[in-house]
């Protein structure tokens, strides 16, 4: 079967689904809607090529005072049109076909590029939704196949109807040709060829729960870091501002006109008022990432969607799924929530999408039941919540104290006397306790636990996070010992996979071999597929 | 995790071929010449380098240099003898093994690595050689897997033969068939 070459993506045709057919396609332009998403997309890579670029700028244009020029505003007005114009020039050169089972893309005005995707090489479709074509039927999709970046393939603009039908023939043919692959019988009869669709949601997040997950999970640092060039001028405007108010900052920051504990007040209440701002922007954060947020099931696939302005659905097949965590940092703990992750390959992905957790299907703010019941769901019969963890050895800690911490903590002393800086040394005596407290406290975390399926990492600081895989998923096992550990029959444990590596330190070294030969027996004996 | 029927059976552990007592073979005996000869020759070329700067007669060397010259030669021999010290007693340990279904290697002299990739796992397999390699007939075995970049398992200062028999191996073994099969 095959999405009918007739069919029109522009919306003025239905889609229909025929008979597989060996007759090429004829190639078609996508809907003239397309080029504001090109267009975007082109603004955007500029916008964060440029970020890098506006320090130079800046300095450049003091300098040279090159905006005075005759010539600068005329140029700066044509590379904006020509800004414009990419978007209409990508437009009409991409063209797309689809036909027995294949997708074929040709794109690109200068480097020009094409590319052929059979279904069944598909990983993932996604379904977006760009804030521009929320008034209208049109989504974008995004079909991923296996791990490279450069094999993504877009098409923008077609409409919902379109993509759903695409998205599950796709689906369809994947599963088709996995069957094939296990000399299975293909015993699923749709009728007009249509896959059934059949999905149960499983989760779904509150308004509520988002705003938990945005006081739990600060992520403005990141605005932070994309702010930073205009720090001083934000800092510029503050002062102006406050002193439009009437508010004097000299005069309050100078220690003969105030008495200390006002000071102190002054900054408790600032830093009061910091810290606010920056959970409102993290809880407005959270509410655009995860607003509307469900977790579907659908036969053998996860679905995710959410979001506030651009709805985004991710989709993970569970056969893909390389592991689940549970993370909980101290807050979350307090409050008896935790966010669940359930991983998946990351080979080949951009590491700065991590940023973004494009290929972590994530639950964001779950209580602990609710974590249980969707950990047991996506691996069934797994204790990660009730096995007997086995704890790290000692000699973990005094690793720690010696690499680390106690150099550390002598330098920044003896720094400390050094330069007569007294205040400096009781903050250096403090640090250093604080972090040998914390050491403590990460090896009462660590442990590890295994059954005849799964494998159950725990570890943390002041939160859990606990992490649960299945033996076979892992793909290279390393054993990790120095001079000293050999010496007291210690080892590490590195089980690699997928989706990264787990690390398990200093563990007894027999211990260590019996997990290495345990997973090394289920991924060979097993002889299953990761994916 | 899709089975239908969910089976838990009990392995026996003690039963199980262990990594800790393998049998393992050196790589050839020229790896560890070559890489001191290498370390000889890098920090011979970098005394050479800071001679020339110092004794050259074109133009006027800071008095630091000057004065630090002697100890730059001291440390860049200190280094280099290390490092070839370290060279002869650390590569006669890497060492690998061949077993039925999966590859191992261990290499280390104060900080041992042990590693084991399972040939079904197995993405792709490199052979890569560079021009001392060549001349010193040695072939360094690279084998993927999607544990990414950073896991990649390299067998290095292997007789170019005996890489080319491994990577045959390899390409026929009966998992790696199950794999592409899979895929």
């Amino acid at each position: 079967m095959t999405v009918s070459s007739s069919s029109s993506p522009t919306g003025a045709e239905a889609v229909s689904v025929g008979p597989a057919t060996s007759v090429i396609a004829q190639w078609q332009r996508l809907s003239p809607l397309a080029i504001l998403y090109f267009t975007a997309s082109n603004i955007r890579k500029l916008v964060s090529f440029a970020v890098f670029m506006i320090p130079a700028v800046a300095v450049g244009l003091n300098i040279t005072r090159i905006a005075e020029a005759q010539w600068f505003w005329p140029v700066a007005l044509c590379i904006a049109l020509a800004m414009a114009g990419s978007g209409i020039a990508n437009h009409l050169f991409f063209h797309f076909r689809i036909s027995a089972r294949h997708l074929d893309i040709r794109e690109g005005v200068l480097q020009r590029r094409h590319i052929n995707l059979p279904f069944w090489r598909i990983q993932s479709v996604k379904i977006e939704q760009p804030v521009y074509f929320r008034l209208t039927r049109f989504v974008v999709v995004i079909l991923d196949t296996a791990g490279s970046s450069n094999e993504e393939a877009k098409l923008v603009a077609v409409p919902r109807d379109y993509a759903e039908t695409l998205k599950q023939q796709i689906l369809f043919e994947r599963q088709q040709h996995l069957k094939g692959q296990a000399g299975e019988t293909v015993t699923i009869d749709h009728g007009n060829g249509a896959p059934e669709i059949c999905e149960t949601v499983l989760n779904t997040r509150s308004i509520k729960d988002l705003v938990i997950h945005g006081v739990t999970n600060n992520r403005v640092w990141i605005l932070l870091g994309a702010l930073a060039p205009f720090f001083d001028e934000i800092s510029d405007f503050l002062y102006f501002w406050l002193d439009s108010l009437g508010i004097d900052l000299e005069a309050l920051i100078n220690q003969g006109v105030q008495s200390w504990w006002q000071l102190w007040l002054y900054g408790m209440s600032l830093l009061l008022l910091v810290m606010t701002f920056v959970a409102l922007l993290s809880v407005i954060g959270s509410l655009l990432t995860y607003y509307g947020y469900t977790l579907s099931k659908q036969h053998d696939r996860y679905i995710r969607r959410s979001g506030l302005l651009s709805t985004e659905e991710v989709s993970l097949k569970l056969s893909r799924l390389q592991m689940v965590a549970a993370r909980q940092d101290w807050l979350d703990r307090l409050l008896q929530r935790a966010n669940l992750f359930f991983e998946q390959n990351l080979t080949g992905t951009d590491p700065n999408q991590e940023l973004m957790a494009a290929n972590k299907l994530v639950v964001p703010s779950v209580t602990n039941s609710e974590v249980r019941q969707l950990v047991g769901d996506a691996l069934p019969g797994n204790r990660m919540y009730d096995a007997d963890y086995l704890p790290v050895n000692k000699r973990f800690i005094l690793h720690q104290y010696l690499v680390w911490l106690m150099p550390l903590s002598a330098g920044m002393i003896c720094t400390s006397i050094w330069i007569g800086l007294w205040q400096g040394l009781a903050l250096s005596v403090a640090v250093a306790l604080i972090a040998s407290l914390l050491v403590q406290f990460r090896y009462r975390r660590w442990g590890v636990a295994w059954d005849n399926r799964y494998v159950y990492v725990r570890s943390g600081i002041v939160g859990i996070d606990r992490r649960c895989f299945e033996f076979f998923k892992v793909q290279q096992v390393k054993i990790h010992q120095s001079y000293w550990m050999k010496v007291r029959k210690l080892a590490t444990v590195k089980l690699v996979l997928a989706s990264g590596s787990v690390t398990i330190p200093y563990l007894p070294a027999g211990i260590a071999c019996e997990l290495a030969d345990l997973t090394l027996y289920h991924v060979e004996k097993s002889r299953r597929s990761w994916m | 995790m899709q089975d239908s029927v969910f089976s838990n059976a009990t392995v026996s552990v003690d039963s199980l071929p262990s990594v800790a007592s393998l049998p393992m073979q050196a790589v050839s005996p020229r790896y560890r010449w070559v890489n001191i000869a290498l370390e000889i020759g890098l920090y011979a070329m970098l005394i050479v380098l800071v001679s020339l700067i110092r004794w050259q007669p074109w133009w006027r060397l800071p008095e630091s240099f000057v004065w630090a010259y002697p100890y730059m030669l001291v440390c860049l021999a200190i280094m280099c003898i290390g490092f070839a010290v370290y060279h002869f007693y650390a590569d006669p340990l890497v060492r690998f093994a061949l077993r039925e279904r999966d590859l191992v290697l261990q290499r280390g002299l104060i900080f041992t690595k042990q590693l084991c990739q399972p040939i079904l796992r197995i993405q792709h397999i490199e052979l890569k050689r560079g021009p001392i390699d060549r001349l010193a007939g040695m072939t360094r075995l690279q084998v993927f897997s999607a544990g990414g970049a950073g896991h990649t398992f390299e067998i290095p200062g292997l007789p170019d033969g005996q890489a080319r028999k491994l990577r045959q191996f390899i390409l026929e073994h009966k998992d790696q068939g199950a794999q592409t099969g899979q895929l």
